[in-house]
Parts: structure tokens; sequence; C-alpha cells
């Protein structure tokens, strides 16, 4: 009789890293399958370049991890959808009208030589890789990423459910990027995403409520505000496990800070779409200080 | 051979054998008072220490004594053991009834019957620790012990031996600690505590294994007191359900803690609740609630989140034994850590508020004083963060690795009155004490 001796616990949940990037990915897909689709609808050639956008942005970015951790000898981890889920938000990030299809090939090579393995893999990170990505698309090619563009609700072509202008927020027609096409599927996402305990709540809850509130009280029009993107930002890129602070309270400063700096540079800028991306960027930067200046008081602290 | 000495050898090898260990609680072990081949009785002391902290053994059998050797122990290795080859009678000790205790007769009578907490202390020794008790807990909320001792029969004994204990102690009340979804017990205590005026219940959330001591102190006084210090320094006596049992019988009927309640779960035929005596071994424990179903992987004592595996099912079962759980081998874990990803699940589930998974990965890079300055020490080692752990970090193994090796830097601080690991005093040409970034203390 062979006995298995180990310390506790003796069982797990049953949550693993696969369980949390994959349920992301399959949210982040079917937006993209939704997006392809609305693209469709008004070109054939529209959608076809959407669906050309997802595809080699995801494959580049999982080529990109292979390749490195073949070069490396290290075990294979395209498995865990991180790769995956990086391509997939670095997609959702850009313009499929006119994209050339080398962007997004240099964007998940950064993305995932860089700023993921470059930093030491998955769980080291310091920036979310699809939007330090982004950050160098914009800054580099800033023409071809679009991020000029500006999309907000209230141009709404459809009429769904009599909800007027306000049914961009179902399927938004105008969507520049894929990431804006729906914000009720990212939120029905999201919500799920609290609900299985995958992202923590705090975060979403006050980087929403944070940034409604302060655009109400500088007098800013919530419908040029409240965009896909800011969803997004949400619920997928703000509460990303490696970049966002461990503390509990490291996370409710983060929430309110990503808020409050998106209804800032959306202020000044007039495009609360890039705002949400610059403000996650910056976020990721300052969640160590925070976090270094929340470690939480044990109950039974030894005293000394 | 002729057939008698086959059905000698025959009779040696059925012949029942238990071992008890020589250490069964927290503190020095015991001088056993027995030879071999001393024929002993059920209930007589078999071991006792001279010094405070030794709680005496009792052996459950009557019998002879084959041996006295090192033999393995659920916990602690292997350790010094009394031998019996039981002979198939129950012939005891005279067992000393009493009607009516004074304190004195209480205290005195748990000291000779060597009943133990299931965290290994003894209860004679928190009796006389000159601390002030106002409150006897009982917590009822450790899964474990409320399957094996809270049948509804054993209701009414578990309140009178909480009643001793009040006595034993000049408490002012007695609390029952009960868990909130565990309405059938409450109702249970409820209604045997209809006449008892000073005995109160005190629902908790979660579930509170022995270990996780100072952390109920908290939830029921507010008090928060360091893992230094034991719920006694806030004038509380801890005691479990098992213990109250073994208490009144102490008491009442003068038996020693000579036996015990176990739940069986897990792979086998007839899992149940069994009165066992200490030093059966678990394979018997086991046999006799109808053997494995299939091969086994893993044998738990005392819990599925923080309980111990066992190396091998000959080791005997001791006082603090409540719980046995047996996974099958395709039960088993065998998982392959990941890299943390910083989920802070394991930050959420954390019942003393501390970082598991960053203190785990300190203790990987072996960067102990980072992990005294996240208060590594505070950790209760309940499990949690292990049971959330989506890439399955060996988190609570890596904290009890970095609690070892601080207590032996301190240690060694203490004797050589210098600081942390000292590999920076070779290559150092002036030889001075150097504190490292931030230093251990």
């Amino acid at each position: 009789m062979k006995l298995t001796v180990s310390h506790p616990s003796h069982i797990r949940e049953g949550v693993t890293i696969k369980t949390i990037m994959w349920s992301k990915v399959a949210i982040l897909a079917f937006i993209s399958l939704l997006a392809v689709g609305m693209y469709a609808t008004s070109s054939i050639t529209l959608g076809l370049s959407a669906l050309a956008l997802v595809l080699v942005s995801v494959l580049a970015a999982v080529l990109t991890e292979a390749g490195i951790q073949k070069l490396t000898n290290q075990e294979l981890t395209i498995k865990d959808g991180d790769a995956v889920l990086i391509g997939l938000i670095i997609a959702l990030l850009l313009p499929p009208e006119d994209i050339k299809l080398w962007i997004p090939v240099v964007g998940a090579f950064f993305a995932v030589a860089l700023v993921k393995h470059g930093f030491g893999g998955l769980g080291s990170t310091l920036f979310n890789p699809a939007i330090a990505a982004w950050v160098f698309m914009n800054m580099s090619w800033g023409m071809l990423t679009g991020s000029e563009y500006v999309s907000h609700l209230g141009s709404a072509s459809y009429n769904i459910l009599f909800l007027g202008s306000y049914s961009d927020i179902i399927i938004e027609s105008g969507a520049v990027r894929f990431a804006e096409i729906s914000s009720v599927f990212l939120i029905i996402g999201g919500l799920y995403l609290i609900y299985k305990k995958y992202i923590d709540w705090r975060i979403p809850l006050l980087y929403l409520s944070s940034t409604i509130i302060v655009a109400v009280i500088i007098g800013e029009e919530l419908s040029y505000v409240i965009t896909g993107m800011l969803f997004l930002g949400v619920f997928i890129l703000a509460p990303d496990p490696t970049t966002s602070p461990i503390t509990k309270n490291g996370r409710i400063i983060y929430g309110l800070l990503c808020g409050i700096m998106t209804v800032i540079y959306g202020y000044l800028t007039y495009n609360y779409v890039v705002a949400v991306l610059y403000t996650v960027f910056f976020a990721n930067a300052v969640a160590p200080f925070i976090e270094k200046n929340t470690y939480p008081k044990p109950v039974n602290e030894v005293q000394s | 051979m002729t057939t008698e000495d086959v059905k000698k050898v025959k009779d040696k090898e059925v012949r029942k054998q238990v071992v008890i260990p020589l250490l069964q609680h927290i503190g020095t072990v015991c001088e056993p008072i027995v030879d071999k081949k001393t024929i002993v009785l059920i209930g007589q002391k078999i071991g006792e220490g001279d010094d405070e902290f030794s709680v005496p053994v009792h052996s459950s059998t009557a019998g002879h004594v084959v041996a006295i050797e090192e033999r393995p122990h659920p916990i602690c290795g292997s350790v010094p053991s009394v031998v019996i080859e039981s002979d198939e009678t129950d012939n005891t000790i005279e067992f000393k009834t009493s009607k009516n205790p004074s304190k004195e007769y209480i205290i005195s009578a748990l000291k000779d019957s060597g009943v133990v907490e299931l965290n290994g202390y003894s209860l004679y020794n928190m009796l006389t620790s000159e601390k002030i008790i106002d409150t006897v807990l009982i917590n009822l909320s450790f899964s474990g012990d409320v399957s094996s001792n809270c049948a509804p029969e054993n209701i009414a004994s578990i309140i009178e031996g909480m009643n001793l204990l009040i006595k034993a102690s000049d408490a002012q009340q007695g609390v029952f600690i009960i868990q909130k979804n565990d309405k059938q017990l409450k109702s249970a205590i409820e209604s045997g505590l209809f006449e008892e005026a000073d005995i109160e219940i005190f629902t908790v959330e979660q579930n509170y294994s022995p270990s996780m001591a100072n952390l109920l102190t908290y939830e029921i006084t507010g008090m928060q007191i360091p893992n230094t210090c034991t719920p006694l320094d806030a004038g509380l006596l801890l005691s479990s359900a098992g213990s109250a049992l073994a208490v009144r019988k102490a008491v009442l009927e003068g038996i020693p803690q000579i036996t015990v309640n176990v739940t069986v779960t897990g792979a086998v035929h007839n899992p149940g609740v069994k009165n066992v005596g200490i030093g059966t071994s678990i394979k018997e424990v086991i046999d006799s609630c109808g053997g494995y179903s299939g091969e086994p992987g893993k044998i738990i004592m005392n819990g599925i989140f923080s309980g111990i595996a066992l190396s091998s099912d000959e080791v005997p079962v001791i006082k603090s034994t409540c719980h046995i759980i047996v996974q099958s081998s395709d039960e088993v874990l065998h998982e392959i850590p990941g890299p943390c990803i910083q989920c802070a699940r394991c930050v959420d589930v954390c019942p003393v508020n501390i970082l598991p998974g960053r203190i785990a990965s300190f203790a990987d890079m072996g960067m102990h004083d980072e992990c005294f300055k996240l208060h590594v020490n505070s950790c209760v080692e309940c499990g949690l963060c292990v049971y959330v752990c989506p890439s399955s970090r060996h988190i609570l193994q890596l904290i009890r690795y970095s609690k070892t090796v601080l207590q032996q830097l301190l240690k060694y601080e203490d004797e050589t009155s210098s600081y942390g690991c000292l590999s920076c005093e070779t290559p150092c040409l002036a030889s001075t004490p150097y504190i490292s970034n931030g230093g251990i203390l």
C-alpha cells in the first residue's frame, strides 16, 4: 500500500489558472464574434478584415509565446490561455477598418515577448501586456491605430427595445473598435466573473462608481463617459490579477484611482476611450506602490 | 511442528496489540512506570512524568507489556511507546466514582486521568496555571470533533462536563460555540440547557479548528492576542466536545482517558463513528469500518483542510484523534505548482488577514526576513489559501518552512547575540555583526 504524505489542504476548490483565463477568453471571443457579425452586415470586406484582425492577433501572440518558450527551454504554457487572452485584447483595442495586419503582429510580439516574458512571464508582469502593447502601437503609429476616433452613445442607427439612442448599450452600430460593440454583454460577462470569484468585486465596483460620480460632479455628459471600452476596462483590464494590488484596501484605492484618472484624462482630451487605456496603464505603474502602503494588519499581530 | 505449536503461533498472530505512545500532549515525554512482561489492567497508569508539563497515559486494554520501544507516531515521527498484548479479558482497575465532586477533587481527578485537548494541551495544566478564568468555552464548531462526539445521547454528558469545568475553574459563565448552519446541534444543546442560567450559546460563521484558538478568542471577545499566547491569557478556558466528555467520565466515573470517539469517512465500506481505545492502530479502526473500498491513497487525521496526512496505517490512535479521512488513490492530488499570478484569492479567504501567497513566494526564494515583516508567524495554518489557489501552490508548506527557519534563526540569535543568518559575517573585514536590509529584528 502506497500512502501519499503532503501538507494540507487535502482538497482543492477546482478553480485553476486555466478556468480563469479561458472564461475571460470566452467572454471576449463572444464579443469579437458579435463584432465580426456586425461589421459583416455593413460590408463583407469589413467583416473579413475584422475576422482577420482577431485571428492574426491571437495567432501572433500564441506563436510568440511558443517560440520564446521553445528557445529558452521552458515548458509550453500556451494552453493556460494567457497568450490567447493577450492577443484577443489587442484585437479588441484596434479598429478593424483599414487595419494594416502587421500592426497587431508587432503589437502581440511586443506584448508577449517584452512585456510578459521580458518581465518574467505569467504572474510577474508589471503592466498588462495588451495595454502596454497598445500604448506602444499608439505611440509609434498613432494614425494607424485609430485612437483619434471617438465613439459615444446617442448615435445609434438601430433602435432595440425602444431604448432610443441608448440602444447603443446593447449593440453599437458605429463602433470603431471591437470593445465598443456591446456594453451589455461585457457587463453580463463581468458580473459572471465576479459571481464566480474569478475577479474581485472591489476594483470593478469602485472603478465604475467613481467614474460616474466624478463625471456627474464635473458636469460631463454621461453618454460620452460610458463607452464599451469603459466596461472592458472595468471588468477585464483593471482587475487583471497580476497587475492590480493584492491587498484588499489597495484594490479599493486602485479602483478609485482608475475612476478619477479616467474622467480627468477624458475631460481634458475629449476622448474617454483612450482615457481608459492610459488610466489602466498609469494605475498598473503605481499598483506596487499602492500595495506596499496598504499591507494589512493581521488579526493576531505578534507584538514586538 | 505439532498442532499445539501451530495453535500457539496462530494465537500469537490473532492476539491484539495496542501501541500506546508516551507522548500524546504538548510537553515532555512520559517515563514508563511498567516493565516488560508486567501484567496491566484496563485504566492502569503506565506512563508518568515528574515535571508539570507531562500528562500521564493509561492502558486501554488488559494484558501484558510486550515491549517498550520507539514506535511510529501520527504526529511526531517516532516516540517511545508501550506495546501491550491483550489477553482478551476486560479486567479493569477499580474506578473511583463520585456523586458531587468538590473543586479540588475535580482538579486532582483531571490530573490523574490525563485529559488532553485536541491541540495537545493538558486540561489540568490549564486549570492550575494561576491565571484567572472567567469563561469556559466549548468549541462545537470543529466538524470532526462534532461529528464524533455530539451524538444526541452525548449532549447531556457534554453539558455535565461543562458544569464540572466551570466548577473547577471558578468561571462566571460557560459558552458553547456552534457553527451558524448547524441548527440541529443548536436546538439539541438549547433543549439540554433549559435550567442552566450561566451557560450561553454563541454562533460563529466558520469552522474553527483547534489551531485557530486565538482567532476564536478574537471573534468572541474582540481581544487580539498574539500567537505566543493562548486563550487562557484572555481568561478563557477553551475546550472541545471530546474533552468535555472525557472530563465527565474522569470525574464522575473515575475512568481515565483511554478511549476516544473517532469518525471514519471517505473510501471505507461502512463510514461511521467508532469508540476506540487509545493505541489501537488506524488499520484496525478502518477494518472495523468494513475496510478500504479501493486502493487507499492518503489517510488524513483531523480535518481535510488542516489535518495531517499519515505516513502509514500502522500508527496508533492517540488522545487528540477525532476524525480519520481515507482518500482513494485516484482522489489524491498530484499537482505541479505553477507561478503565482497574484490573483489575491488567498488574501480574500485568509481569516487572520495576512498575505499568504506573497509570504509563500518570499519563503520560496529564501527571503525569510520579508516573511517575518509580512507577519508569517500570525498564520494559524487553516489551509484555506491552499484550497482556493488556482495555481495549486504549496502555500502552507512554504509558510511552515519559513516559520521553522525563523524559529531556528531567532534561537541562533539568542545564543550568539548577533543578527540573522550570519552569512554576511564571513566576508566582513571589520567582523561587525551586520543587519541585512531590514534585518530580522
